[in-house]
């Protein structure tokens, strides 16, 4: 999952962007309204958590300005006012969560993992296709109710698949989704992680989870359960 | 000049107006006296020259001839018309015969032209008449016609009496003097009384502006009730701002007291747990807590800091605008519960507050009912009338079809004077903030079973504004 967090403070922006990474994110910081503005319309984020005190250009007009350049990922802001009118107001402005600071990290995750799940469609905490169960909350994935052991790189995969379950995946949206920018494209380690995840989750081959379209990508083959 | 100019003072204003009123009216009081007094003089001298021709008249005998004997015309009407040029004259002219007063001396009146007898007497004037070689006078003339019979015949014969003006001017101009002269003392004492009446009118709004100073200076806590009828609204108005303004001071010492009374035991906990160095784990764990605790305090606080309260002035709010924008909010969060949202609003519900409590009440009762709602929640609102109020009062509930509140709980919820932080866990901030609004709008909140839905019902109702 790719994530825009935009906040001036830097040490809040420096502790949420380490803990987003461990959690797994690909994560892009902006520290002002112009960068994050830019940023926004040039990469495709699959959610943005937005500060709405920033210098240069307000969050506010971060939203509007992203919304107005059709961009539709999910946006959280976040505002150190719990005024019901400022609320309000992001959310009228294309906004779709508000946060009031200081919260709690888990708070944060929560409401992250929740606006990317109803932003493809999920309306669950849990993702299950067939047998197949992934707990966004928990990071942690059941086959048939028992244990599946991922690597972080392979849940990222998996999650981002069955999040799309039914949608053709292209290598380049996955790569772009699930690596830091400064990752090396051009590696096959994609297919290795797929290649992977197929044994796992598949062992006798039965199921037949990821289904490969020949030079086009990737698609979750087994259908939702909602 | 620059455009503002001082306004002239009601006390000028009204002695001013009233001085022209008053100068108008005596002026033309004059002017009517004055003419009704010269129409009588002349009315008066019209009666009397008909009695001197009708003395004149009896005295006349005529000769043989038709002459006018002379001797005969011994005694006057009045004793003028024998002095010598006393602007008192008389004279008769018949054919071939002529009579004039002894008055007329060293000059003549002008010849009569012969007038057929039997025609009404007449009166005109003033008409010059010359009474020496360069002397003129203005005078009234009376003309009468009368025929006489002698031996030779009818004799027509004409009389006129001629009365100088300056016997009535002398008596106008008299008049005018002692006329005038009480008109202008007459003036003179209304202006006064005026005065007396204005300064006595306008005492009230004296009495205002000193008890103004008064409550500035801080020797008066607030206007007493003595005003006339026509000043009450502006000092209960004045009143109902200096104890707003008082209580909006006091609420705000209030606030910064609490809040720091509030935020030392945070504190202490923090400081008890360093000192106590206890393992990292459940320090850890309490600092957060802490954390917690004290950034409710400090946005409870915040949040009554900013309450105004300033119910009687501040523009009424439509209820309707401010709900929609709110649950359209709440649904874009609550999208994945697929919650409904009913309105029963009545077009006519309006808050008399400041719009952000009313935001407040809203989001934060709307908010609750959201988050333990199954599928539905109701919200209600609709004007409270009363008569002789100024403005309505207000009636909101929100209901939804969650579990509901026990029974035990509801009167945890309702604890007054309690302080934010130490309110019952699980009902957060939120419900300190709105019962501390409702409280500063006089209004009354009450919690019970919704009739309709089935979990809880939260009613606000906020009082008429008299």
């Amino acid at each position: 999952m790719r994530i825009l967090l935009v906040e001036d403070e830097a040490p809040l922006r420096e502790t949420l962007a380490a803990r987003l990474k461990r959690e797994g994110f690909a994560v892009d910081t902006a520290s002002d309204g112009e960068e994050a503005l830019f940023h926004g319309k040039e990469i495709p984020f699959d959610i943005a958590v937005v500060d709405l005190g920033l210098p240069k250009l307000s969050g506010m007009d971060v939203v509007k300005g992203l919304r107005d350049a059709g961009q539709k990922f999910p946006i959280l802001i976040l505002t150190a006012r719990s005024r019901w009118q400022d609320k309000v107001e992001g959310l009228k402005h294309g906004a779709d969560d508000y946060l009031v600071k200081p919260f709690h990290v888990e708070e944060l995750l929560a409401r992250i993992n929740a606006l990317l799940r109803r932003a493809a469609g999920w309306s669950k905490p849990s993702l299950e296709c067939g047998p197949v169960k992934l707990d966004l909350a928990a990071q942690k994935v059941t086959i048939n109710d028992g244990p599946t052991d991922l690597t972080s790189y392979e849940y990222k995969v998996l999650e981002y698949l069955m999040l799309h379950a039914g949608e053709l995946v292209s290598k380049a949206d996955l790569t772009e989704h699930i690596y830091q920018q400064d990752f090396d494209r051009d590696s096959n380690v994609l297919e290795v992680f797929v290649g992977r995840l197929r044994k796992k989750l598949d062992p006798d081959g039965s199921l037949k989870p990821i289904e490969t379209v020949r030079g086009r990508g990737y698609r979750f083959a087994i259908p939702r359960n909602e | 000049m620059s455009a503002t100019r001082r306004a002239l003072s009601l006390h000028a204003r009204q002695l001013i107006s009233a001085s022209l009123g008053l100068i108008a009216f005596l002026g033309l009081t004059g002017v009517a006296l004055d003419k009704a007094f010269q129409n009588s003089l002349i009315n008066n001298m019209q009666e009397r020259m008909a009695r001197y021709a009708s003395v004149y008249w009896n005295e006349i005998e005529l000769d043989s001839e038709g002459r006018i004997i002379k001797e005969q015309m011994d005694s006057s009407p009045d004793a003028r018309f024998e002095n010598f040029r006393s602007g008192l004259y008389a004279q008769i002219e018949g054919r071939g015969t002529s009579w004039q007063s002894g008055s007329v001396a060293l000059f003549s009146l002008p010849a009569l032209t012969p007038g057929e007898a039997g025609r009404p007497a007449q009166f005109t004037g003033p008409v010059t008449l010359r009474t020496g070689e360069d002397t003129t006078i203005k005078a009234y003339q009376y003309t009468a016609t009368s025929e006489f019979s002698s031996s030779a015949g009818p004799v027509p014969l004409k009389l006129r009496i001629y009365e100088d003006e300056q016997e009535i001017l002398g008596q106008i101009v008299e008049f005018r003097k002692s006329l005038w002269i009480y008109l202008v003392v007459a003036g003179l004492l209304l202006v006064l009384v005026q005065i007396v009446i204005l300064r006595w009118s306008l005492q009230p709004l004296r009495v205002l502006e000193h008890d103004m100073q008064s409550l500035q200076t801080g020797k008066l806590q607030r206007l007493s009730n003595a005003y006339p009828l026509e000043l009450k609204p502006i000092s209960g108005s004045i009143n109902a701002l200096i104890d707003s303004e008082r209580s909006n001071l006091e609420q705000s010492r209030n606030t910064l007291a609490d809040l720091a009374h509030s935020l030392k035991t945070p504190l202490a906990v923090l400081q008890a747990h360093i000192e106590n160095d206890v393992d990292n784990g459940t320090f850890r764990d309490d600092v957060a807590q802490q954390l917690m605790r004290m950034n409710d305090i400090v946005s409870y606080q915040l949040s009554r800091a900013a309450r105004s309260g300033h119910a009687l002035y501040s523009a009424p709010v439509d209820v309707l605008p401010h709900a929609e924008s709110i649950v359209l909010s709440l649904e874009k969060i609550y999208k994945a519960k697929g919650i409904y949202c009913e309105f029963e609003i009545d077009a006519k519900s309006q808050f008399s507050g400041e719009p952000g409590d009313l935001q407040e009440l809203l989001g934060n009762f709307l908010e609750n009912a959201f988050k333990w709602a199954d599928r539905r929640v109701l919200l209600t609102a609709r004007p409270v009338y009363e008569p002789a109020a100024k403005r309505p009062g207000l009636y909101i509930s929100i209901e939804d079809d969650g579990k509901g509140i026990a029974a035990e709980d509801i009167g945890k919820i309702l604890q007054r004077g309690v302080r934010g932080d130490e309110r019952v866990q699980g009902h957060g901030i939120g419900m300190a903030i709105v019962q501390d609004i409702i409280n500063s709008y006089h209004g009354e909140l009450a919690v019970d079973v919704s009739p309709e839905l089935g979990g809880a019902r939260f009613t606000i109702t906020l009082p008429c504004l008299t």
